[in-house]
């Protein structure tokens, strides 16, 4: 199968000026007060960890809701689209895009916390895997919903949840269940680059990040049948 | 308009029938039945119309042998998705479809060429075609979210028919349509009819189907109601016409005053009468009723035509 989905994400996004500036300028806009406001590296990172996470994350599910519902993606893999290849080509240009659209809010954060280039680039790369996850989220909480509200609810809570067992809110006691599940949460790593790029020290969840970021895919692709078939509401009568 | 792209028999893997659908039950969540028991063959190169009025079942049948639902009961055998070329077998136009709207027609049309298995150069070229014979070209290069319905209508088609599917399912084809676009349309599936593929549409359009389908399979209430070639359906009803008076004046014992040949189908109001088809048909039921002693307030012709086929089917009138 070529890349598709992939190629038709990018022109859509292209073709879709204002919603692409927008998606630029808004976390840009958020991350400006916080990078220039002489806030506490601890504080700042966790403002950006919130916003990066939940805009991979909104980013991915809304779109996939709202086009099941026009029948678009029913149309999609009707017409040839595998399934796997609908949902994580989907997400691979999803994750590209979001990493585009974010780094010029990154870079201000860096600027503001005064980040060597070198520290600017892991917490890029660290910023894209993230997204990669987010954008994988996506497509799950979406084939459990069955309206645009709930998939936002669902994206809202699952991500904050999920930041909340990376330890962004609170730093686990060590050798408690809360710490295990922030070493093996996808999400701490990138709190922590963030943090790193004010903080200098080592990017604890890489390990965990990668992880994630094979395992998900392999999830959904096993899924992608049941998943799509949720999204279409293929329903026996 | 070129041929090459239609599956042959082998690679559709079947030579009879191309659907085979039997005893076919679907319900909606709502619980109310939408189809019952219904059965339908389609063999290959048939071009097969699904004809009756809103909530007849028409299109949910199409969304089922297009995969989008899946039946409560019964067997349905359809082609493969792919052909061994790798070529996707169906095209379904659904009576409304999405589209990417901030893209242009053409490349929506290419992307779902391109879903369906053709090659770059192939997707072009095919869609180029379609485009230019549904009467799209000037608006192929605008964004879909400028288009009008008929503008729309058209897209689905071409998205639907580019590939060249072996089994093309359409539901409404020609609403929105303007009449050259109806033409083109129905030329473009004869040919596709003479290479071997298979269409199924669901359609009001008592006027077109005729030039188009081979066989009209009438539906009512989630039933199949009658089916056949458009001959044989016409022959059905016999060779006799139908007039339906209304009467200011009706006489006692019409029926046995009437003369041998004119039959009174319904005593109500309307009066019903049939008489054997022919230049003098109208003439001689109102005489036969004048010379009753009715006097006629006025009449409508019930030809033989595929709604009166519908109407003897079902009891019920045909309403588009």
């Amino acid at each position: 199968m070529t890349a598709l989905v992939w190629g038709l994400e990018w022109r859509i996004a292209l073709a879709r000026r204002r919603l692409f500036v927008l998606n630029t300028l808004v976390p840009f806009l958020l991350v400006v007060p916080v990078a220039t406001g002489a806030a506490p590296a601890v504080h700042a990172s966790v403002v950006y960890a919130v916003l990066f996470a939940i805009f991979s994350a909104f980013g991915s599910a809304i779109p996939v809701v709202r086009d099941a519902e026009s029948g678009i993606a029913g149309r999609m893999l009707r017409g040839g689209i595998s399934p796997s290849s609908y949902l994580l080509q989907r997400a691979a240009a999803g994750a590209a895009l979001d990493a585009l659209q974010l780094t010029p809010a990154l870079a201000v954060a860096a600027l503001g916390a005064g980040a060597s280039p070198e520290r600017l680039l892991v917490t890029f790369g660290v910023l894209t895997g993230t997204a990669w996850i987010g954008n994988l989220i996506g497509p799950l909480v979406a084939a459990t919903t069955r309206s645009l509200a709930e998939a936002a609810l669902f994206t809202a809570v699952g991500t904050l949840l999920l930041l909340h067992m990376s330890g962004v809110f609170r730093t686990p006691l060590p050798g408690s269940y809360g710490a295990l599940f922030e070493a093996a949460s996808p999400f701490r790593a990138l709190h922590e680059s963030l943090l790193s790029m004010s903080l200098p020290g080592p990017v604890g969840g890489v390990g965990a990040l990668g992880a994630w970021g094979l395992l998900l895919p392999a999830v959904i692709a096993v899924l992608a049948g049941p998943i799509t078939r949720s999204l279409r509401g293929v329903i026996r009568g | 308009m070129a041929t090459a792209g239609v599956l042959d028999a082998s690679e559709i893997g079947r030579t009879a029938g191309m659907v085979q659908a039997a005893g076919l039950r679907y319900a909606y969540r709502s619980g109310a039945p939408v189809l019952h028991d219904v059965d339908l063959e389609v063999r290959v190169g048939e071009i097969v119309a699904l004809v009756g009025p809103n909530g007849a079942g028409k299109s949910t049948l199409l969304r089922i042998l297009a995969g989008d639902l899946v039946p409560g009961a019964g067997t349905l055998e359809l082609p493969a998705r792919r052909s061994a070329a790798g070529r996707v077998m169906l095209g379904y136009a659904a009576e409304e479809g999405a589209h990417f709207e901030s893209l242009s027609g053409l490349q929506n049309a290419l992307f779902f060429a391109r879903a369906a298995g053709l090659g770059r150069a192939e997707a072009r070229a095919a869609v180029a075609e379609y485009i230019e014979a549904l009467g799209l070209t000037a608006e192929g290069q605008q964004r879909v979210s400028d288009y009008s319905f008929g503008a729309r209508r058209k897209l689905l088609l071409v998205e639907a028919l580019a590939h060249r599917p072996a089994l093309t399912l359409l539901d409404e084809p020609f609403a929105g349509l303007d009449q050259a676009s109806r033409v083109a349309l129905i030329n473009i599936l004869r040919l596709q009819a003479v290479n071997r593929g298979t269409v199924v549409v669901a359609s009001h359009d008592l006027v077109l189907l005729p030039e188009l389908a081979d066989r009209i399979v009438f539906m009512h209430e989630g039933r199949v109601a009658a089916s056949g070639r458009v001959a044989e359906l016409l022959a059905s009803v016999g060779r006799t016409t139908r007039f339906e008076f209304d009467l200011d004046r009706r006489p006692e014992g019409l029926e046995g005053r009437l003369r041998a040949g004119i039959r009174v189908v319904s005593d109500g109001d309307p009066l019903v009468l049939e008489v054997n088809r022919g230049q003098g048909a109208l003439a001689e039921a109102c005489g036969a009723l004048v010379a009753a002693g009715a006097v006629v307030r006025s009449v409508k012709v019930r030809d033989a035509d595929l709604a009166e086929v519908f109407r003897r089917a079902t009891g019920s009138e045909f309403e588009p």
